[in-house]
Order: C-alpha cells, then structure tokens, then sequence
C-alpha cells in the first residue's frame, strides 16, 4: 500500500518536472536539470532501476 | 518560438535516448536467471514460500534444494547470497548442489537466499552486472547482485529500521538487508518475510546446523573467520583448528554479539535449537580504496592499492601479490563448512551429516571452482533449474 502510494507520488513529481519543462522559456540549463532530474523517476515507475 | 520547440524536442530525445540506453541492461540483469544443474544428490525443490506462504509470487521467494542421505541423520542448512554482492557463498552452495550426496542427515541448500538482492546492483560503486566463472568447458555466467534487496521489490525505505521483536533500531537500509531482519515475521516487510520462511524452514524441519556464507572487506576486522554465537562455539573453534592443522589456511573464531540483533548466528540460535554458523572469507573486491571494481578483480582479487596498505600493516589478513582469488575463498568456504558437519558428527554421533563427493580447500585452490561447475547445455534433461 505504501509502495503504491511512493508510486504515486514518483508519477505526480515526475508529472510537475516534465510540466515545467515544457513551460520552461529562457535558461537551456534548467531544461537539462529537469531532464537529468527525470531519469531515476522515470526509471523507477517503469520498475527499471 | 519554432527553434525553441526544436530545441525541446532534441533535447527529450537525448533524455529518452539516455533512458534507453541506460535502462535495458538493468532490466535484463534484473530478469537474468541463472541455471542450476541437480547434482546426484538433489532428492527435491523446494521453495522458501512453501515456508513463508506471503513470499509466494514475490521477487523474495527462492529454491530449496534438499539433499536427503540414503540413512537418517542430522539435517543442515546452507544459506549463499544472503549479500549477493558476495558470490562465493552462492558458489560455494552450487558445488554442494552439483557435487555432494549425502550418505547420512540431510542437506538443504539454498543458494540465492537474497534473490531480490540478487537482481539488484550498485550502479555508484561500479559494480558489474554480471561475472563469468571459466571452467574445464568454457564458463558459467552469473549475476552480481547487491548487498541489500533492490528497492523495487521492498520500497521505500524506513528512516529507522527497528528490528522485529526487539525494537532495536538498526540503519534505514537494513530494512533491505537478509542479514538484519532475522527471525523475521510472517506478514512484515519483504526481507522479513524471506527471513520468517527459513526460520520456519528451521523449526519445522528440525534442522541441528545452519551455515551462512558471507564474504568480508580485507579492512574489515570481522573476515576471514567463523561467527558463532555460545552454543556452536565448541565446534566452530574445533573446525577452524582442524581446518588449520589439516589444511593449513586460517579461519578463526569470532563470538556473535548477544546485543546486535537481526544477524542470522545470533537469532537462528535465539528463536531455534539449530547452531548457526556464519562464515566470513575475505573478499578484496569490497573495500573501498581499490582500483576499478572489475569482474577480473572480483575473480583474482589483486589490488595494489591493498597490497599497499597491506604492507603498511593496514589489513586484517595477510595480502600479497597473489591476492586472495576467488579459488581461495570458495575453497575454505567447502572445507570448514564440510569440517562443521564432522565435528558436529563427532559430537552428536546420534544424528551424523556425511556428505562426500564435495572438493576440499586444496582441490579447489589447485582445479578452480570451474571444475565443479556443470555444463547446464550438456546436462541431462530435467535436472536444469532456473533460479
């Protein structure tokens, strides 16, 4: 149950980073930040690493 | 604003890119089985969920192999892979399971007791995912696991583990570590619960003797050595005398902490009647100052870093140019696990454990551990299992 609700919330943080994104405007270093921030949460709810 | 998009775009490919590059070989390891052949003595497989019914259909559930003797006796249970980033006990219990018969008692071997851990790596230290053990055929290829159970299968993690039952409270990550949830509950966490099923393993089937193969830094204090706690002390020390004047390596005696909990020579012998035993052989490859955590260094475990050190007096055990290779430490591993079973025999004539056809230190240091090791393609139809 609590691994479902990490889950949950891996998606939602996941969800927020690829939001900002793809409203982010002006800095190409945040846009990498976001991305590389990405890798573990996406890796996770696709039960990879 | 068309650029702009253009840019994006590039970018969440070279993400994606990244991901799949980065991501399949995890997920092969993680899916990677490794074939066991049933040597002539295998009567059985079982699996630890027949024990721990919560296990079943889990990453934690693992194979039983029992060996039962032609004549009854006392019963013996062997745990490899409990770390599974210390792959000599694993290999150590293969070759009683490809090797051994058992004359008198029976044998339970179990040799991915971790099996979560297993399929798990370390990708920050450099681990390999995987490592081969040449043989007289060619080589046998196995995972290299992690320490600790992947986060997968048991997550997240607690910011204290307290221990079950006695409240004692232990780092975050033990939750994840089978050498720290000892005896372990029915319906707790995953690695209790892998715990809980060989411990009712042990109290059901009435085993006498239960050996733990482990794997220790050269820098760590407690390698090289026998854990027991007051009751298998006696037969501990007489195996690591024996194994001394006999075969001339050393391994000696360390007494289990009555207060540090969790660890499987101190709660088998707390919540059972068996005598456990945990074996440390020194394994080069988990120290810390080395060079690149590469599989020909798990095998030889040379090092000049620790030669270094070694000849700064900074070592627990003698290290020379020779290292301490993987021959080495699955040898002792055989020998005082095999000299643990003679001596509880001699003491306990009532109930003996007579194995044979399992090689000694000194066969192993001279053939490799490839020799002991099948050809699972050449093996006869239906004694390959996957685990």
């Amino acid at each position: 149950m609590i691994m479902i609700a990490y889950y949950i919330i891996t998606a939602f943080i996941l969800f927020l980073v690829g939001w900002n994104f793809v409203r982010e405007k002006k800095k190409p270093d945040d846009l990498v930040l976001y991305l590389l921030v990405m890798v573990p949460l996406l890796l996770r709810l696709l039960r990879v690493k | 604003m068309k650029r702009e998009g253009l840019v994006k775009a590039a970018m969440a490919g070279a993400f994606l890119g990244l991901v799949l590059w980065g991501g399949p070989p995890l997920f092969r390891h993680r899916h990677h089985d490794v074939p066991i052949i049933k040597g002539p003595g295998v009567t059985a497989v079982l699996r630890l969920s027949d024990f721990s019914p919560r296990l079943k259909g889990t990453a934690g559930d693992t194979l039983i192999f029992v060996l039962q003797g032609k004549e009854p006796g006392g019963k013996a249970l062997i745990m490899g892979n409990t770390h599974s980033n210390e792959p000599e006990g694993m290999l150590a219990t293969l070759v009683f399971i490809e090797n051994a018969v058992v004359d008198k008692g029976t044998l339970y071997v179990i040799p991915f007791f971790n099996n979560s851990g297993s399929r798990n790596t370390r990708p920050g230290d450099g681990y390999p995912l995987y490592f081969d053990v040449p043989t007289d055929w060619g080589s046998r290829q196995f995972r290299y696991g992690n320490r600790d159970a992947s986060p997968l299968d048991q997550w997240p993690d607690p910011d204290v583990y307290i221990h079950y039952p006695d409240g004692q409270l232990l780092s975050f990550i033990d939750v994840r570590n089978t050498n720290r949830t000892w005896p372990g509950r029915p319906d707790g966490p995953l690695m209790e619960r892998v715990t809980f099923g060989a411990m009712e393993l042990i109290r059901r089937d009435k085993i006498d003797v239960a050996v733990d193969i482990h794997g220790a830094e050269t820098m760590f204090p407690v390698t090289n050595c026998i854990v027991a706690p007051e009751r298998s002390v006696k037969i501990a020390t007489l195996a690591s005398m024996t194994v001394k004047a006999m075969e001339g390596f050393e391994n000696h005696v360390e007494p289990s902490p009555a207060g540090f909990r969790g660890l499987s020579h101190r709660e088998i012998g707390d919540h059972s009647d068996a005598m456990p035993f945990l074996l440390e052989a020194p394994i080069p490859f988990l120290d810390q100052p080395t060079g690149p955590k590469t599989t020909r260094f798990l095998l030889d475990g040379k090092d000049p870093f620790l030669l270094s050190l070694s000849r700064k007096k900074k070592l627990f055990v003698p290290y020379d140019e020779g290292g301490w290779p993987l021959e080495k430490r699955v040898g002792q591993n055989l020998s005082v696990t095999l000299e643990i079973f003679h001596q509880f025999s001699k003491k306990t004539a009532a109930r003996p454990i007579v194995v044979r056809g399992v090689p000694r230190y000194a066969d192993v240091v001279k053939n490799g551990v490839g020799r002991y090791l099948g050809d699972p393609a050449k093996a006869v139809a239906g004694t390959v299992v996957m685990n």
